[in-house]
């Protein structure tokens, strides 16, 4: 064998150096055999510099990002590794919808707690004979703004009879649908948004109960929802929040297992 | 005719340029990347980062295999595996009827070359 020149010695020592760029796995299975290859190359006098040079250099970016590439791919796309990131989402899934729907129901079902015992008391007091104007209290409650529960009494065709609520000045009234379930189920619990003049976005947690005896009719007990859809917001962030540093953690554990579980060089 | 591990798809030209140099008999690295080179061998200019991975892929396939014989320790000779000669046949095959259809089509003189 030809002793070889300083300046291919220069040469493929560089190389040698590029090629610790490789992955670990595929520089222990070839790196020599690519070292000799290109020595080879250096020798072989027929292959111009000017040619081989580039040649070289772009085999080494495409094959550098083709086996970074395959290394990857080897390493993270196993289907055990991927079969159990995707059950780790899907759990962290169904978890983080738990996590927003359990409290959101304990939420809005605890925002009608006032309400039903109003809506019962009327309901009695209105069925014992008391006069709608002595029965419903008198001081007025502007939903759009105040929190307070409020209570509404509605003649047998849903028409208001007394009202503490107001909004844009008028009484709101629920949908005749509402009246007609009441009318054969005794009570029914809504959420309402009411439509009338302006559109305010209110929207009320309301019982309505039947009032029977000898003047039938209705009676809504209310309020306002704005605080529970607060907390119902800050429950849907937190659980959105929870969800997305469970999938960030099943990434960084699924990545960290795959990366420690990675073919090695024998 | 081999069609029984017929690729589902063409060739790469690295996969195709090595099969066709093993095909003369086992070579080492650098005797198959002169081959790719000549014209003859396809023309194609591939360095040995390509060549060794393609290597790596096509015995990983059972396509070629190592022969365990060499002149030197960092020299390894390859050669074509039963399965790599089916797959080369398979190939100029396909690459045949293309050039034939080339021919009937008036695209490529009759016996000349492309």
């Amino acid at each position: 064998m030809m002793p070889a020149a300083p300046h291919d010695e220069r040469l493929e020592r560089i190389y040698a150096q590029a090629l610790r760029l490789y992955p670990v796995r595929f520089r222990a299975a070839h790196g020599a055999a690519m070292r000799q290859t290109f020595r080879d190359a250096l020798q072989d006098r027929s292959f111009s510099r000017r040619a081989l040079i580039p040649m070289v250099l772009r085999d080494l970016v495409t094959s550098l990002a083709k086996e970074h590439f395959a290394m990857l791919r080897d390493t993270f796309l196993r289907p055990a590794l991927l079969f159990n990131a995707v059950v780790l989402a899907a759990i962290s899934t169904v978890l983080a919808i738990a996590l927003y729907t359990i409290p959101q129901q304990v939420l809005r079902q605890g925002a009608n707690d006032p309400q039903i015992q109003l809506a019962g008391d009327l309901a009695a007091r209105l069925e014992q004979g008391v006069a709608p104007t002595e029965a419903v209290p008198a001081i007025a409650v502007d939903i759009a703004r105040s929190l307070s529960p409020f209570v509404i009494a509605y003649d047998d065709q849903g028409r208001p009879l007394v009202s503490q609520a107001q909004l844009d000045g008028k009484t709101p009234v629920p949908p005749i649908g509402v009246f007609n379930y009441v009318r054969l189920h005794g009570e029914e619990r809504i959420s309402w948004q009411p439509v009338l003049g302006h559109e305010h976005g209110v929207r009320i947690a309301a019982v309505v109960q039947r009032v029977n005896g000898p003047q039938p009719g209705f009676v809504l007990a209310g309020r306002n929802m704005r605080e529970v859809e607060a907390r119902e917001q800050q429950v849907e962030q937190m659980a959105g929040l929870a969800w997305i540093a469970m999938l960030g953690l099943i990434l960084l554990g699924t990545v960290a297992f795959g990366w420690c579980t990675r073919q090695k060089p024998a | 005719m081999a069609t029984a591990t017929a690729p589902a798809a063409p060739l790469t030209p690295a996969v195709f340029a090595i099969l066709l140099s093993l095909a003369e008999g086992e070579k080492h690295g650098y005797l198959i990347m002169k081959d790719a080179r000549a014209p003859q061998g396809g023309g194609l200019r591939m360095g040995p980062g390509t060549l060794y991975g393609s290597l790596e892929r096509m015995m990983r396939d059972g396509l070629v295999e190592e022969s365990g014989i060499s002149d030197d320790e960092r020299r390894r000779y390859y050669r074509l595996t039963s399965q790599g000669h089916t797959v080369l046949a398979v190939e100029l095959e396909r690459l045949d009827a293309a050039v034939s259809s080339a021919r009937s089509h008036g695209l490529l003189a009759h016996g000349g070359h492309s």
